[in-house]
């Protein structure tokens, strides 16, 4: 039988230390995160408008020197805020690439009202997303962009960049919705016999944004035990209790998913699942997803269960020139592309390298740059 | 010096688990689905019943019912949406104009 040896005095008196300033630590920032005060500023990387219209608005980031000659325009979802990807100062995506030379834009779409109930997914392919690149171009002077779509923004990227005649060179899709059959809770809902779209709409003639996060929440449903579990055995720790707030925040902030685009996302493609047939009638023609020169790149994460990979894989033989399609998977769940230990640690480098050895180092461009006076249209 | 998570919280994470993996099964089972659409229809035509009480009551007294300020803010709401389209294309040909020497 061995026998375990008592820790020495020294050692048993830094033990004691450590908990007995943790325990402090703990009571500090318990009563902080319950009073709510503490809570840090999300989204405040330093931007500028540069383009608007309605809710839209189209925003670059001002950092230092770039590097490459092709603009990262992103393209986020309808039904989440856009600040997931640039959460926090030191772990922002926009951040992350701005500081590997990518003059970086992001469309952000706002937050929907009654204004906003008639707006399809016309209104954000045919109208939003041409003048917001147009606006690239002419801010810049940059004759070809890379699109980056995230979730059902990707789906509104792939849409405009088979669907327009547009500059894009690299058009990077994550976490993309394409085939609903495989969307499994997110979808079940709304199959057909199930319910209808317009039983989800409120006075406002929008889905509310507390069904949606239920949406989400029921995804698992335990899950906030777990969470606030690990938060109360690292209460102590500043940046875990900073970052926990951050995404618990995110998570909970959802917006309204205007009424037009959400019957299309039901009748299209949850119950027809068009997508999968390789185009979308969209504005008077036919938009086939093939009809883009762009190079696709399908990012996919494995332990995503928003967008489970099965109903992203489609976008690798329906999107894009067959010869210029690629594939890339990455670890992480859904948010693996705005926060979490992976994201900067493997999830953006890989995505930064693809996107850098798909761009042209910078020439002297006619456009100017980020930190030159913004200019709102 | 790093560790991992405590006794306690490993415990909780697997306890969590194991309820979780079930109660998830459950909620995203088709039965579970389908009576969440009978829950949302039964619960949408026990308010319909109740509002055409209610409206009929406050009409009575020649009072306006929640139902009426819904319809109304809609019509506001509509001709709102047409008066932005307006602005917004006379936005677009003033644009156009501006760009044609």
């Amino acid at each position: 039988m061995r026998s375990v040896s008592p820790p020495v005095p020294a050692e048993l008196l830094a033990r004691v230390n450590r908990d007995v300033e943790r325990s402090l630590l703990r009571a500090r920032n318990g009563l902080r995160y319950v009073r709510g005060t503490h809570r840090p500023a999300l989204g405040t990387s330093p931007k500028d408008v540069v383009w608007r219209r309605d809710k839209a608005q189209l925003w670059r980031y001002r950092g230092g020197p770039v590097r490459f000659g092709q603009p990262v325009v992103l393209v986020t979802s309808l039904v989440s805020r856009s600040y997931i990807l640039d959460l926090l100062p030191g772990s922002s995506s926009v951040g992350f690439l701005r500081d590997r030379g990518f003059d970086v834009f992001m469309v952000d779409w706002g937050i929907p009202d009654e204004l906003d109930a008639e707006n399809s997914f016309e209104t954000y392919v045919d109208e939003y997303l041409p003048q917001a690149i147009d606006a690239v171009v002419c801010e810049t002077g940059a004759t070809e962009i890379t699109m980056v779509g995230y979730c059902l923004g990707a789906v509104l990227a792939m849409l405009f960049a088979s669907g327009h005649d547009a500059p894009i060179r690299n058009l990077v899709l994550l976490a993309t919705p394409m085939d609903f059959r495989e969307m499994g809770p997110m979808a079940a809902a709304l199959v057909q016999g199930r319910l209808d779209p317009d039983e989800l709409l409120d006075d406002t003639g929008n889905v509310p944004a507390d069904v949606l996060y239920s949406g989400f929440y029921m995804m698992a449903p335990t899950s906030v035990v777990a969470q606030n579990a690990t938060l109360l055995d690292n209460l102590w720790n500043d940046e875990f209790v900073k970052g926990f707030q951050a995404v618990s925040q995110w998570t909970r902030d959802q917006v309204p998913f205007p009424g037009a685009a959400f019957r299309q996302v039901v009748e299209h493609l949850i119950r027809r699942n068009v997508l999968m047939e390789g185009g979308w009638r969209l504005g008077g023609r036919e938009i086939e997803l093939t009809n883009t020169s762009a190079t696709v790149l399908n990012v996919m994460a494995s332990a995503d269960k928003v967008v489970p990979r099965p109903a992203s894989e489609p976008v690798g033989e329906k999107v894009g020139r067959p010869d210029r399609r690629q594939e890339m998977v990455v670890q992480g769940g859904h948010a693996t592309f705005g926060t979490g230990r992976s994201a900067f640690k493997h999830t953006l480098p890989r995505l930064a390298e693809w996107m850098a050895s798909h761009s042209d180092t910078r020439a002297k461009r006619r456009g100017r740059d980020a930190d030159q006076i913004p200019r709102v249209r | 010096m790093s560790q991992g998570p405590s006794v306690w919280l490993k415990l909780v994470l697997r306890a969590e688990r194991v309820v979780g993996s079930r109660v998830e099964s459950a909620v995203h089972s088709d039965v579970y689905f389908d009576r969440l659409t009978e829950v949302k229809r039964a619960k949408a035509r026990v308010t319909g019943t109740v509002e055409g009480l209610s409206r009929r009551v406050l009409h009575l007294a020649n009072l306006p019912a929640g139902t009426d300020i819904r319809r109304v803010r809609e019509q506001l709401a509509r001709m709102e949406r047409r008066i932005v389209e307006l602005s917004k294309e006379l936005e677009d040909q003033r644009a156009e104009r501006e760009t044609v020497p």
